[in-house]
């Protein structure tokens, strides 16, 4: 029986990405491509990109979910879902044993809490303004002239916890520049910046309930110092993602599998956890292969 | 011929609403009026006051209302452009803001006319026409900007207006007797609210000159008693599922029962609401097509998106049935009237002001009403001028999660400054909402399979 292919886009508010994935759940093509707002041009590059490197075409596809704030403007798309639902699917795919997932877009962040089946049982949101989000990070890079990538390490190495009173993205450039024209050193306040954004995140935790264990995605995800004062603040390890800022388009691809297979979330959550419960049997036996722990492995 | 591109509605609004028109509009004009009738006007703010003025033969107008009706016609703008160049700012209540700038716009029209300048952009300004007021009243429950709100407005208009405040004490529910409609605290308050308005109404006499008629005020208060409990009786049959009419239908019908004249025609009006809402239970008739969610709504509304968020949530199968504005506000309580001694009824229910209790009250009424529709999650508008709504929501929604499983959503708009809205955060959040409600439906499902 040939092979189905299923995609998920999530066209966010910096970023596009799409996942290829087939009918057994492996990714065969992902790709992220920045722009500067929710596009057209980028989304088509993303899908583009992700067929590309699955050796696909748009008509091997059988179904394409939407996710993300231009959900609605992904081409050819079954349908959309939002992005709670898709990083909550993709996380619980990888991460069986989550029950909190926190999310750190470039707009805005997100605090999803999960049943013990992988099912969305709260949410919280931040406020409209960018605060604690990936914005707020380039906010901090430009201020300390350096690159984005740069800010993370050079927050790790500070090591005085500076006053940082505001968060707001647009009032905190101006109060970064202050600290650092009253003699303030750059790798003390992007560690204060990065406390600071590390605390917020814990209102939205606690509108939730804190559990355990916690997944990050998004892309501050891959901002090491963002994840140490995030682990910090929240006394516990978070379980990363190889890729997490592909979460969502990762989940919104497994929704279009379910969803074209006919199998319902729930269906598809027993039916996982049966297999898991045998793969978890299996790693048990000697020269047997590991347990999933990245999306490839996923079956 | 439809176009291809017109897509059908899925609201399907009460018809009796429309036919309501017409009174709103008649008593505007009647009100923008008063002065070429030598007649009296009282600008009043918060508690609905308006049959203790209707008895005394005065105009009033509500300056909430009359900002709430800028903000639906869009033509609120330049009102609050003249409160900021006055200095008001964009965060004070955008109610307050308006009415202000409307005093200042009236205020400068009266000045033109009387120095014989006819400016035609003038007179068809709408925010420009208020008749000049011959006295200030302000009632106003929970809100300190609203307390302060015709003080305000008295000093634009250059301290020449003689105002009255009834004081409206915030029911804090916090003694071991205290309940809704109920202890010694809500007794007392009672009491000295009733107080104040026989002084209100020695105020009025000795202002026009005349003796109050208390007749006139208890024919009123008959026709409010009445139209009240038929706008109840109407309400509760949205209980049934699903539902003929929607929060929205409530809304559009507040004007009348919160500032319109007492009289048969509003008993009229709410009966004729009644019977459509019977004729389409017996027909099967929905307010909204495919009814799949049925939510609550707290917040006051924001009355330049009334249209678009009627839509935005009918387009999700979404129902919004109650409110906390539409269903705890507005003589919700009509058997506190007593047609034939009204004052201390009438002085309860400026005391039950959604904005005027403690948490304990609003989760009680709020629990009740999701209970009694049956519905499944709050959708929670965060008016940004608002603080006195939104003050207790984050609470009110921690605790429904907490103690009745029922999810809830926040989005940020206003009463009257549409630039706090943000579609795509409203639609974002819904979609998640409806998405987890999903998720609970299918789990409870196959849990009774």
């Amino acid at each position: 029986m040939a092979t189905s292919n299923f995609m998920g886009v999530d066209l966010g508010s910096t970023t596009a990405k799409a996942v290829v994935i087939t009918s057994d759940g492996v990714v065969t093509g992902g790709q992220i491509v920045q722009m500067g707002a929710v596009s057209r041009k980028g989304v088509e590059k993303a899908i583009q990109g992700a067929l590309t490197m699955a050796g696909l075409t748009e008509q091997d596809l059988s179904y394409t979910i939407g996710t993300g704030y231009g959900r609605r403007l992904v081409p050819g798309v079954g349908r959309t879902f939002t992005e709670i639902t898709c990083h909550a699917r993709g996380v619980a795919a990888l991460f069986p044993e989550a029950r909190l997932v926190i999310d750190v877009g470039g707009q805005d962040s997100k605090v999803i809490a999960l049943d013990d089946q992988g099912l969305v049982d709260r949410f919280a949101l931040n406020d409209r303004c960018a605060s604690g989000t990936g914005r707020f990070y380039e906010v901090l890079a430009r201020a300390l002239e350096c690159e984005i990538g740069e800010v993370g390490p050079l927050a790790m190495q500070g090591t005085k916890d500076l006053d940082v009173s505001t968060m707001c993205a647009t009032f905190a450039e101006t109060e970064i520049i202050s600290l650092l024209a009253g003699g303030a050193e750059p790798a003390d306040v992007a560690a204060s910046v990065h406390r600071a954004i590390a605390h917020r995140a814990l209102g939205l935790v606690a509108q939730v309930g804190k559990r355990s264990p916690i997944v990050m995605t998004g892309g501050v995800a891959k901002n090491s110092a963002a994840v140490h004062f995030l682990e910090q603040e929240l006394h516990q390890t978070l379980q990363i993602p190889e890729d997490p800022q592909i979460m969502g388009a990762f989940g919104a691809a497994l929704l279009a599998m379910e969803l074209s297979t006919g199998r319902t979330l729930m269906q598809l959550n027993t039916e996982r956890l049966t297999q898991l419960e045998l793969e978890v049997e299996a790693a048990m036996q000697p020269n047997n292969r590991p347990l999933p722990n990245c999306m490839k492995c996923y079956s | 011929m439809t176009s291809a591109a017109t897509k059908p509605s899925s609201v399907n609004r009460l018809k009796s609403n429309d036919a309501g028109r017409h009174m709103i509009s008649d008593y505007w004009e009647r009100i923008f009026t008063a002065n070429e009738r030598n007649a009296s006007v009282v600008w009043y703010n918060g508690a609905a006051l308006n049959p203790i003025f209707q008895a005394a033969g005065l105009e009033w107008a509500h300056g909430e209302a009359f900002a709430a009706r800028l903000s639906a016609q869009k033509l609120e703008k330049s009102a609050q452009l003249a409160a900021q160049e006055y200095g008001y700012v964009g965060e004070l209540c955008s109610y307050a803001r308006t009415h202000l700038g409307t005093a200042l716009l009236a205020k400068q029209a009266r000045e033109k006319f009387e120095n014989g300048i006819v400016d035609e952009a003038d007179r068809d300004e709408l925010a420009s026409r208020l008749p000049m007021p011959n006295f200030i009243v302000n009632s106003y429950a929970g809100c300190s900007t609203g307390q302060q709100w015709d003080e305000l407005t008295m000093r634009v208009l250059g301290k020449e207006v003689p105002i009255f405040n009834v004081s409206l004490p915030f029911l804090w529910s916090n003694r071991a007797d205290a309940g809704y409609l109920q202890g010694q605290e809500w007794e007392e308050a009672s009491d000295y609210v009733a107080d104040q308005l026989h002084k209100l109404i020695e105020f009025i006499e000795f202002h026009t000159k005349r003796p109050f008629d208390w007749e006139a005020l208890r024919e009123g208060m008959h026709y409010i008693k009445q139209a009240a409990e038929i706008r109840r009786d109407a309400m509760a049959m949205c209980r049934s599922k699903p539902t003929p009419a929607t929060f929205w239908d409530w809304i559009a019908s507040v004007a009348h029962i919160n500032f319109l004249p007492a009289g048969p025609e509003l008993v009229t009006y709410f009966s004729n609401i009644r019977e459509e809402i019977v004729g389409r239970l017996a027909r099967g008739e929905t307010a909204i097509k495919d009814e799949k969610y049925r939510l609550y709504f707290d917040g006051i509304m924001n009355w330049n998106k009334l249209g678009t968020l009627a839509r935005v949530f009918a387009e999700h199968k979404v129902a919004i049935v109650a409110g906390r504005y539409t269903h705890n506000a507005f003589w919700q309580e009509p058997h506190l009237i007593d047609t034939d001694d009204p004052i201390r009824g009438m002085a309860q229910h400026y005391l039950l002001c959604p904005t005027n209790h403690g948490f304990k009250t609003i989760k009680h009424f709020t629990e009740h009403d999701c209970d009694y529709y049956g519905l499944d999650g709050i959708v929670f508008h965060s008016t940004r001028t608002c603080r006195a709504f939104t003050g207790p929501q984050q609470m009110l929604a921690r605790a429904m999660q907490k103690d009745h499983g029922l999810p809830s959503i926040f989005f940020e708009g206003d009463v009257a400054d549409e630039s706090f809205y943000k579609g795509e955060l409203l639609e974002s959040r819904l979609e998640a909402m409806l998405e987890t409600i999903d998720v609970r439906r299918s789990r409870d499902l196959i849990a009774s399979a």
